[in-house]
């Protein structure tokens, strides 16, 4: 009994004195961004802007606001009421902020943006090669710069959020000026410090010419609505001869450029990857682009004004898909229907197709057409489309801008762009002229709307809209309608103010 | 388990046509107590001849002659009277068991003390397994459900075997886990889910801040304390307890037809030159009865069955209870299954008279199989497709494309893909106590929880890129107690004091495979390694919390009662300057009838009053809350060369927040309990006022920040109401018995303050972001938890109407400013009821017993999602299937409550609002169960009592609700978004038959 005594009290003082060894949280498990040390730490943390990229241009979401351009109409039916918003010009006012979609690039783009200011914070600390080190954050602030101009370009003047910032919410949109402003100081940076283009194996990272075509964008746009500085098309025009001048990029057969094996070609400045390797995701544009019937959502297909207007040829060939595919899905595979195909006025939505996405489209996975080509995010078209155009409208036409938009038309036709041919070449070319051959050339790519506001003639393009458009038009559109409402739950959270009282150009 | 029931089932029918014979036999034996000492005097009558006695004598003996088909009846004072069949024994020793009374019934507070209710100065709702043992239970909670004031059990799916959400006194937190603390045989657990109701000998629900306090950092929730049964002296007692039968949904949602469906779908693809999209032919066969109503091919008829099968007994020195249990389920939902096994040995030494050990060992396996079909999206798909085609192929997709919603045929997820959850838990404790004197006990314990959760799924390919994932998670919880209590015998100064150290850790790892781009969907996720993509995961988080506790309890000439505790914790979860927190409580009562001018009281047979006063905390978030954790996983790869993807690392979504620190409930009770009558009737009532402070919160960031969310310590909530009790014996006379038990819960709750300067959060996430781009519920100042936000409906616009276009809804302009934008979204209703109550009626005449659960719940609205998307809204919705689309507005029928069924009346519309809100109030029978019992006729064969029952659950549902039910809704667990219906399994009814035997 003694015995029992005795243990237990040296057991019993022996628990009240031992405690767990301490009460830290074991964080052994967790990495740490602070401490960037290889060049593979530095891909690792440049990997998921990347990956926003991939993420915003994965589909049609990236367009909901832009709906209004006349290449872009969609279906009378369907879930797609938000792209009729924007279709039918029933926004402006602060309403529908709320709807769906809406907020799809503004979403993914922040975080791309947070994604880049991370990086280059880390920078600030890591002890990786110097030169890797510049080349990192040069990817990382171009990246950035791509996606605070598409997001001003979209919702007007947002809140400048850079490295260096600890942002709490409270902050307070800036002016579009501002905005275009850091966008230049990252996309300069960006163009000194990135590599040649073609000069790694990396297809799908940023070279010079990515830096150089923004910010020919950047400046193209800077010279138009809203801040409407003229001095700008200069600049713009010497950056997209830039890119012009280094003679890697070239104009691809324009029956060749979409298939699935000319991806990342010489042609392609800047695109988004969807590997198979990545799994069954992929993109949503073939998708996007067939109709129902031929396994796809029914969201965008162009207006049919635009359509008519469209000139014959091979790029109309290349861009459009006329007969529908007729299709079914059983045992889960695709299967062709009979008739295989039906014709665009005869189909279920009455319009054509673009052709774009659905040439490389992949009928094998799943109950939907799924898309594994890069998504040209910049392509060479459209840096010579802009030398053309900032020449233009500077005043300092000459032969090397008609030559720019003389091979665009050139290969438009199906002949080779580089060899003059006077049955297609133009002697001259107003602005007006270029911005059209750009709205074809470029059809669907996520560009005519940009091109139709900031040349400010989105209301004359609408007043030729064809009456037969299902989408009904809500009102004619006017400058309120030339910048989207910023989504309703960000207006919730935070202290912005909605447009359009507060879009503040300068 | 079929054999087992057919072996009864013959045996009753052996024992329905025995004969014995009837002779006067002379039968004698000893009468003792619980613990074998007998008892002298206690009067032992023959049954049927009450001149016929006797009384035992000083060693507990008796002798008496009766026939030898009679009975006897034994009964003493202080102790239950039995009724023995002699059924030809000569020889009858009996134990008696002391009738206690529910004032002197003992309720355990937590930390080894047991306390008369009597002598209780806190708010503690007890449940005791007689209260539930004529009701057959599934789970723990169940047992809970409409018994306990204060404590809602809210049934939020009709899943088997799974979905109650239990809060006690309200939610305190916003984000934050509001589940209160389970605590079985003394260990702290993590679920209590696969615990076998049979198991269980009582349930203490601690509600007020000194019954919470001495939980400190996790008792704010309040604490659900669980006692299993444990062994008793005396002969080996073996339980067979068995039920089984059949569930149904309780209503389906009414639809229309197909060839109403089919004009609907007409209606709103019009388009100028457009033919209409389903022609007319198909139509006419339509109204010939082709066509589908979904739900006939959602739901089933679904068997049950349950079988308990347990052992208990004694010795001086050794006691043991085990058991083992099984429970099979389908779901009324096709294709899920759910089966339960579990195993139970609670074992106590007595190994000299002052040492005493024990340990109580559970391990269970729960499984559930199935892929679930989709019922949102599926009971408003196409009407007009049947799943199969003539040649018996699946029709995959809509006959006419762009008809229904965006999904495949429902049924080819349920019928190919493949899930299967498996649950394993091993709970296991042991403890020694020492009586270091007679009035000093040490008593050290030490236990482990752990539990493996094993979740694999199969996509097959016919619904689309075939993947597989399998993921195994393993939990580790382990808990050492030590405890010094000291214990005075002086009943003028009772004083009892207790001194706890406590420490606990828990850990967490998982493991995760991904897999796809399979050749063969054959071997779905058992051999991952035929894949042509492979992923894997992994992670590891860990907790550690060490505690010091003191408690006094004293009482003053049984007349004034004290308690008083502290207690000190320590969590790993917070930055070591935030890291203890101390947890303060003290409680006082008067037993006023011990007085003298109540004492004796015709009347009042008791009467006390009860307050008190305390602090306790939550560390509800999870660990690595204070820091960044860098986002690593395939969402952030990118295949930089086109092919292999490259590892990416993003920077954390979470914000660090380096000083964390506890949420802390500050709670005022107060209360008085009164018996009168005889006790005949026992009245509780408490009103407390509780305050949370410093609330975990885990605020949505706008995008541009950056990180998405912060957890910090912000705002306040309060949460005030009553609970009362009333057990009555309302009638009990002859061979009748009524007893009631009511209770009604009202709670208000009310956020007082959110983060500095903000008045509204969007805190709920469930549908944000992934079905609505404004949140349907959001947190504001001065309203409940959870607010629903929406446009205000104000019916539709008629010809003639000034403004808006006829057939579109119309919404309130809350801004004046004559458009309707998102400024004119507000508060359209919350989802917490008024009060909430269950009644619990149990009838007794002679064998026979009926034991009716009753409950309700009164003035809390549902949002409705459901049906908004089966009327043809909600994104990827597009077209109406709801039997209310009917009266949908046209020239000739001017509704004022529908829209038009056009295109451009539905993109009108907006979804979220006012239309689709609805009164969730509801009264139901949750259980009825009538009981007979055939007590010893079986006695022949050595059983002791036999009874057999029939049971319904949920026999009917009074409610305005136009859903499949009021109680079961998506938001499950969380407190946010409360009150959302949208794609929630539907609650059953369901019918049962059973027996329960003991010999």
């Amino acid at each position: 009994m003694k015995y029992t005594y005795k243990i237990f009290t040296i057991f019993a003082s022996f628990l009240f004195v031992f405690s767990c060894s301490d009460l830290e949280e074991d964080r052994s498990g967790i990495l740490s961004l602070d401490n960037l040390q290889s060049e593979g730490d530095l891909v690792a943390a440049l990997t998921p802007i990347y990956k926003q990229l991939q993420v915003t241009y994965r589909g049609f979401l990236i367009r909901t606001n832009t709906f209004g351009s006349d290449d872009l109409t969609t279906w009378w039916g369907g879930n797609k009421a938000p792209l009729r918003v924007f279709d039918g010009f029933n926004y402006g006012n602060g309403e529908n902020a709320d709807i769906n979609w809406l907020d799809y690039d503004w979403k993914g783009f922040w975080k791309l943006i947070y994604h880049a200011n991370s990086l280059v914070n880390g920078l600030q600390t890591s002890t990786a090669p110097e030169a890797s080190k510049a080349i990192i954050e040069a990817e990382a602030r171009c990246l950035r710069a791509i996606a605070y101009l598409s997001l001003v370009k979209v919702y007007g003047n947002l809140p400048i959020i850079l490295d260096g910032m600890t942002p709490t919410g409270d902050e307070q949109r800036a002016t579009v000026l501002e905005n275009y402003q850091h966008i230049e100081v990252d996309l300069l940076f960006a163009e000194a410090n990135l590599p040649a283009p073609g000069s790694t194996a990396n297809v799908g990272r940023a070279s010079t010419s990515v830096a150089k075509t923004a910010l020919a964008d950047l400046y193209l746009t800077w010279a138009g609505w809203p801040v409407k500085d003229p001095s700008k098309n200069a600049l713009a025009a010497t950056k997209a001869k830039e890119v012009i001048d280094m003679g890697y990029h070239t104009l691809l057969p324009i029956n060749e450029l979409w298939s699935m094996e000319n991806a990342n070609s010489k042609e392609s400045i800047l695109s988004a990857q969807y590997s198979k390797e990545e799994g069954a995701t992929g993109n949503q544009m073939p998708a996007a682009t067939s109709f129902h019937m031929a396994r796809g959502w029914s969201d965008m297909y162009p207006e049919l004004q635009f359509f008519k207007d469209f000139p014959e040829g091979a790029r109309k060939d290349a861009t459009f898909v006329t007969d529908i595919p007729n299709r079914g899905f059983s045992g889960g595979k695709i299967v062709t229907k009979t008739p295989a195909t039906i014709s665009w006025e005869k189909s279920e939505r009455f319009h054509p197709m673009y052709g774009k996405w659905t040439k490389s489209e992949d009928l094998t996975v799943g109950p939907r057409t799924i898309g594994f080509r890069p998504i040209e995010v910049y392509r060479y078209a459209e840096v010579l489309l802009i030398y053309a155009e900032a020449k233009a409208a500077s005043g300092s036409m000459d032969a090397s801008a008609l030559e720019a938009l003389n091979q665009v038309k050139r290969r438009a036709a199906g002949l080779d762009p580089n060899a003059a041919n006077p049955s297609v070449d133009v002697t001259s070319a107003t602005v007006n002229d270029i911005v059209t051959e750009k709205g074809w050339e470029l059809a669907g790519e996520h560009k005519r709307w940009f091109d139709l506001i900031r040349t400010e003639t989105l209301e004359e393009v609408t007043a030729k809209r064809d009456p037969k458009e299902q989408v009904p038009l809500v009102r004619q559109p006017t400058k309120d309608q030339y910048i989207t409402p910023l989504p309703a739950e960000a207006i919730a959270t935070s202290k912005l103010i909605q447009n359009p009282q507060g879009f503040k150009i300068r | 388990m079929k054999q087992t029931k057919t072996k009864f089932f013959l045996i009753t029918l052996l024992i329905a046509f025995c004969n014995t014979l009837f002779a006067q036999l002379s039968v004698s034996g000893t009468i003792v107590d619980q613990d074998g000492q007998p008892i002298p005097g206690v009067t032992i009558l023959d049954d049927n001849n009450k001149t016929n006695g006797t009384v035992t004598d000083f060693d507990g003996n008796y002798t008496i002659s009766v026939p030898s088909d009679g009975t006897i009846k034994v009964s003493f004072i202080g102790y239950q009277s039995q009724s023995i069949a002699v059924s030809g024994q000569t020889n009858i020793n009996i134990s008696l068991e002391e009738d206690i009374s529910a004032l002197d019934e003992v309720v355990i507070t937590g930390y080894g003390s047991q306390v008369k209710k009597s002598d209780l100065t806190g708010s503690i709702a007890s449940v005791s397994s007689a209260d539930f043992e004529n009701q057959p239970l599934i789970r723990v909670d169940q047992a809970l459900q409409a018994r306990a004031a204060g404590v809602a059990v809210t049934q939020t799916s009709g899943a088997p075997g799974a979905g109650y959400k239990i809060r006690i006194r309200g939610a305190n937190s916003i984000t934050g886990n509001n589940n209160p603390l389970y605590v079985v045989d003394g260990l702290v657990v993590g679920n209590i889910n696969n615990l076998n109701a049979s198991d269980i000998s009582s349930m203490e629900v601690l509600k007020d801040a000194s019954a919470t306090a001495i939980y400190g950092n996790r008792g704010a929730n309040g604490v659900v304390l669980i006692t299993t049964k444990s062994g008793k002296k005396g002969k080996a007692k073996i339980q067979v307890d068995s039920f089984f039968g059949t569930s149904q949904v309780v209503q389906n949602i009414p639809v229309m037809t197909p060839a109403e469906f089919a004009e609907g779908v007409n209606l709103r693809d019009a388009a100028p030159g457009k033919p209409a999209t389903i022609d007319a032919d198909r139509i006419a066969e339509l109204r010939a009865g082709a066509g589908v109503n979904w739900q006939d091919y959602f739901f089933r008829s679904a068997p049950f069955s349950n079988i308990v099968v347990s052992a208990r007994g004694g010795s001086d020195d050794i006691d043991y209870y085990i058991s083992a249990n099984t429970y099979k389920a389908k779901a009324t939902v096709i294709n899920q299954d759910f089966n339960r096994l579990n195993l139970r040995a609670n074992i106590n030494a007595q190994l000299n008279d002052k040492l005493k050990v024990g340990i109580n060992n559970f391990v269970s396996r729960s499984e559930n199989t199935g892929a679930r079909v989709n019922l949102a999206t599926g009971i408003a798909w196409d009407m007009n497709t049947p799943p199969q085609n003539s040649s018996g192929e699946y029709n995959s997709i809509p006959l006419v494309p762009g008809v229904g919603n965006g999904t495949n045929m429902p049924l080819l997820v349920p019928e190919n893909n493949s899930v299967e959850n498996i649950s394993d838990q091993l709970i296991s404790s042991i403890y020694a106590n020492y009586n270091i004197t007679d009035q000093i006990t040490l008593n050290i314990s030490a236990g482990i929880e752990k539990i493996d959760f094993t979740n694999s799924s199969y996509e097959h390919g016919i619904t689309g890129p075939n993947k597989a994932v399998v993921k195994d998670q393993q939990a580790l919880r382990l808990q050492n107690t030590n405890r010094l209590s000291y214990k005075n015998d002086n009943p003028d100064h009772a004083f009892q004091a207790d001194l706890v150290h406590e420490q606990q850790s828990f850990e967490m790892t998982f493991r995760e495979a991904t897999a796809s781009d399979f050749f063969t969907d054959s071997t779905n996720f058992k051999e991952l390694s035929l894949a042509g993509i492979q992923n894997t995961d992994s992670g590891i988080s860990n907790e550690k919390l060490e505690s010091f506790l003191a408690r006094i309890n004293y009482s003053l000439y049984e007349k004034y009662l004290f308690t008083a505790s502290v207690r000190a914790d320590g969590s790993s979860k917070f930055n070591k300057d935030n890291r203890w927190g101390t947890f303060p409580s003290g409680s006082l009562a008067w037993r006023i009838s011990q007085e003298d001018f109540l004492k004796d009281h015709s009347t009042i047979s008791s009467l006390k009053a009860r307050a008190s006063f305390g602090v306790t905390g939550s560390q509800a978030v999870d660990p690595f809350s204070t820091i960044s954790i860098p986002g690593i996983s395939s969402e952030n790869n990118y295949p930089f060369t086109g092919g292999i993807p490259s590892i990416g690392v993003a920077p954390s979504t979470q914000m660090p927040n380096p000083d964390l620190t506890w949420e802390t409930t500050t709670q005022f009770n107060i209360g008085f309990d009164i018996g009168l009558w005889d006790s005949k009737a026992l009245l509780s009532v408490d009103y407390y006022s509780k305050k949370t402070e410093d609330i975990l919160l885990s605020r949505v960031l706008p995008e541009f920040v950056g990180p998405t969310s912060i957890t910090q310590n912000a705002g306040e909530v309060e949460n005030k109401g009553f609970d009362i009790s009333l057990n009555t014996v309302l009638y009990e006379k002859n061979d009748w018995s009524i007893n009631s038990n009511f209770n009604l819960s009202a709670n208000k709750n009310k956020v007082v303050k959110l983060v500095d300067g903000i008045e509204s959060m969007v805190l709920g996430n469930i549908y944000y972001d992934s079905t609505f781009p404004v949140n349907p519920t959001r947190v504001e100042v001065g309203q409940p938890i959870s607010t629903f936000r929406g446009y205000h409906f104000e019916g539709v616009y008629q010809t003639g109407d000034a403004q808006g276009t006829p057939g579109h809804a119309k919404y309130r302009d809350l801004n004046n400013d004559n458009q309707i934008t998102s400024e004119d979204i507000g508060n359209i209703g919350d989802g917490n009821p008024d009060f909430t109550w269950g009644w619990n009626l149990n009838l007794d005449y002679k064998d026979l017993n009926l034991n009716m659960v009753f409950e309700g719940a009164q003035g809390n609205e549902i949002y409705n999602f459901q049906r908004m998307r089966m009327m043809g809204l909600g994104s990827a919705q597009f077209h109406a299937v709801h039997a209310d689309f009917r009266d949908s507005w046209s020239t000739t029928n001017p509704s004022n409550t529908i829209h038009a069924g056009t295109q451009a009346a539905r993109d009108a519309n907006q979804w979220l609002s006012s239309q689709w809100l609805e009164d969730g109030s509801y009264t139901t029978l949750r259980s009825a169960s009538l009981t007979y019992n055939l007590k010893d006729t079986l006695s022949v064969l050595g059983v002791e009592q036999f009874k057999v029952f029939v049971n319904g659950e949920n026999l009917f549902i009074i409610t305005d609700y136009s859903g499949f039910d009021p109680v079961s809704t998506a938001s499950g667990n969380s407190d946010v978004d409360l009150g959302i219906d949208y794609n929630a399994f539907p609650i059953s009814r369901s019918f049962s038959i059973g027996f329960n035997l003991t010999f």
